[in-house]
């Protein structure tokens, strides 16, 4: 259970801005390296600015890093091509945002079934089958052809864990997904990434701001300033979540 | 990316969320469309009843007495820098331009097996009296039955028996302009005056109306009248008229009548160049003008691409955290154009017949100074009209939807993801 499927070495990001004449580099993360394993329930946390959702990002194939290597199960995706990554984010990876972000022109189940079209793999047929079960999943059932516009923002981030599952991924990376949600849906959340994790075995990090969150999943990671703080972990992979 | 169905799906999808702003650049590409075809109709319609009318009832190919000048030193030789020529000019007689053994001229012309048929006219310049009305008038000679066989006069008549010509010497035949300036009708007397002076007294016998104004402004007589008025032995005439049976072959039988009889011959493209190229820079503005109204369809297309790839930011961003790579969000905007450009143009098409039958139905007064006359708008209508304005609103509307759809490609995940910016 301890095997490692994500690694960080000595990542660095630094964003330069053209203003003008003027270059203005900024760094985000100077120097990090770590590792998440098989079944992790993993929180980021730190202040505004820390540089945890730009860590999130380059974990999960959406930016690049500056310097320094990640490996997604010992595949190193800092040396992947656009077209690769788009098709990790695919396949390899989940994502959901503090912003709900479901596509407004699509019902609740089209929202699901949207990674499985995307790369053609499986007919429309069988990705309406897997959407619904999903839905079933995240207890959204009942919601399926609704619009997003039709949903409350607990339910729409519900529906947007589903579609973070829809390719079965190896990591499901959540970008404060409660930061938008009132205490109920917040818990709402927190109950199904615990049973994610529980049941399946899903391998989640969550960056969040919400101590009482964190303390709920396996590993705090706490980042200043582009560095680790704090490093702990509370529980074991695998083990029950006490609440 | 082997299913697109989506990729179609989604383009759709956001397109019928704008309804107002996609069905008003779809009804820019219409109103395009429908002038294009429309603008294409009306100029092929005039070309084209033209080219028709003159095929049916002029010459295809004309034979006149000018004599082909035998090319000479003078001009064969440019002088240059470091020669010398000194030559002396060749002196022509200055013939009367007429076909001498005319009839021998058109043995060797009706041996060509692309001719058809060849018919000789006398053709001259006169002046024509009726009551107090005195106006110069083209008068030409004919032999009525083979004339027939080329400017279809018998078919023309408004007045009076085509066939009574032959039968008398002294008749005539008005063409209706010519008829209304005198104000003559069948029966009447009309004085030609020759250029010697002497005055014949000619009776009107028919009126035609050939709808080609050039012609209908003549007069017509027995060959063998004409050839009397204008003081010309029997055996000479101006011109030959020539029916051809293969119209893309006419100008080798100019050709060939030039090397052996060394007269004179045009085909009836030379002879209408002047019109003919008149109608084609008509053209040239009208389609030149029609082009700019496509564009600036295109530029609705364009315009509503844009506001929906800035409006749809987010959905890219989220199409991209789920795996889209970016050639199949550039094909999602590129469908959006395609799918306003394909509905709007096929539209514009049936716009466009509509716009085709309203007006050829619509009378409109003719006016005597065109090349041709008509009571009503002259329409053509055929396929390609619409097929070339369909494909070329699609392809301008394509060329629309690149650059938006490729910013689209462009938007970069991270920075709209991290919150709402």
């Amino acid at each position: 259970m301890n095997d490692i499927i994500i690694k960080a070495e000595n990542v660095n990001k630094t964003i330069v801005n053209k203003n003008g004449g003027e270059v203005v580099s900024t760094t985000i993360l100077p120097d990090i390296s770590l590792d998440f394993r098989r079944g992790e329930f993993s929180a980021i946390t730190g202040p505004s600015g820390s540089g945890k959702t730009t860590l999130l990002y380059l974990i999960g194939a959406l930016d690049m890093p500056t310097n320094g290597r990640i490996f997604l199960e010992e595949k190193e995706i800092s040396a992947m091509k656009e077209e690769e990554l788009a098709e990790l984010r695919n396949e390899k990876f989940g994502f959901v945002f503090q912003f709900h972000f479901l596509l407004p022109e699509f019902t609740a189940l089209e929202n699901v079934m949207m990674p499985m079209l995307a790369r053609g793999r499986t007919t429309v047929k069988r990705a309406r089958e897997k959407a619904a079960e999903l839905l079933k999943q995240v207890g959204m059932e009942d919601k399926q052809n609704n619009k997003p516009n039709q949903l409350s923002g607990g339910q729409q981030q519900r529906i947007a864990v589903a579609r973070a599952l829809a390719n079965d991924p190896i990591v499901l990376l959540a970008d404060e997904p409660t930061g938008n949600l009132d205490s109920k849906n917040s818990e709402n959340i927190y109950s199904l990434f615990e049973k994610l994790n529980r049941e399946n075995n899903q391998t989640i990090i969550v960056v969040t701001h919400d101590e009482h969150f964190a303390l709920r999943t396996h590993r705090k990671i706490h980042i200043i300033d582009g560095k680790i703080d704090q490093d702990i972990r509370t529980k074991e992979p695998g083990s029950s979540i006490q609440s | 990316m082997k299913n697109k169905k989506h990729l179609f799906l989604i383009a759709f999808r956001q397109l019928s969320q704008r309804k107002r702003q996609s069905i008003l650049s779809l009804a820019g590409i219409s109103v395009g469309v429908m002038v294009l075809i429309t603008a294409i109709s009306l100029m092929n319609g005039l070309v084209e009843s033209f080219v028709q009318k003159i095929i049916n009832i002029a010459p295809h190919v004309l034979v006149s007495g000018e004599k082909m000048l035998p090319l000479v030193p003078d001009q064969l030789i440019k002088p240059g820098k470091n020669s010398e020529v000194n030559f002396i000019k060749n002196v022509y007689r200055s013939d009367e331009e007429v076909i001498k053994n005319y009839k021998k001229i058109m043995d060797l012309i009706e041996q060509d097996s692309l001719v058809e048929m060849a018919t000789p006219l006398v053709g001259l310049n006169t002046i024509g009296k009726f009551g107090t009305t005195t106006l110069p008038v083209q008068l030409f000679g004919i032999i009525p039955s083979s004339q027939d066989k080329i400017e279809k006069f018998k078919k023309s008549m408004i007045s009076g028996n085509y066939d009574q010509l032959e039968r008398t010497p002294d008749g005539i035949l008005l063409g209706t302009s010519a008829a209304q300036d005198f104000s003559a009708k069948v029966g009447d007397r009309i004085q030609i005056v020759a250029n010697n002076g002497n005055i014949f007294s000619l009776r009107v016998i028919g009126i035609f109306s050939t709808g080609i104004n050039d012609i209908d402004g003549n007069v017509y007589v027995n060959l063998k009248l004409a050839q009397n008025i204008g003081g010309y032995p029997p055996n000479e005439v101006t011109d030959i008229y020539i029916r051809v049976n293969n119209l893309k072959k006419d100008y080798l039988v100019a050709d060939n009548i030039k090397n052996l009889t060394n007269y004179k011959a045009i085909t009836w493209e030379e002879k209408a160049s002047s019109v003919l190229a008149l109608f084609k820079m008509i053209s040239m503005i009208v389609y030149f003008l029609v082009f700019f109204v496509v564009l600036v369809a295109g530029f609705g297309v364009a315009n509503v691409l844009i506001t929906n790839v800035l409006e749809k930011t987010r959905d890219i961003a989220i199409l991209k955290s789920i795996g889209f790579k970016k050639s199949e969000i550039t094909v999602i905007y590129i469908f959006q154009g395609l799918i306003v450009a394909i509905i709007g143009a096929a539209i514009g098409c049936l716009l466009g017949y509509g716009m085709i039958e309203i007006l050829s139905s619509i009378k409109i007064a003719s006016s005597s100074s065109s090349a041709v006359r008509a009571d009503r708008l002259l329409m053509g209508k055929n396929l390609w009209y619409f097929t070339f304005s369909f494909g070329f609103a699609v392809l301008v509307s394509l060329i629309a939807s690149i650059i938006p759809a490729r910013n689209a490609a462009k938007v970069n995940p991270v920075e709209i993801l991290r919150g709402e910016k």
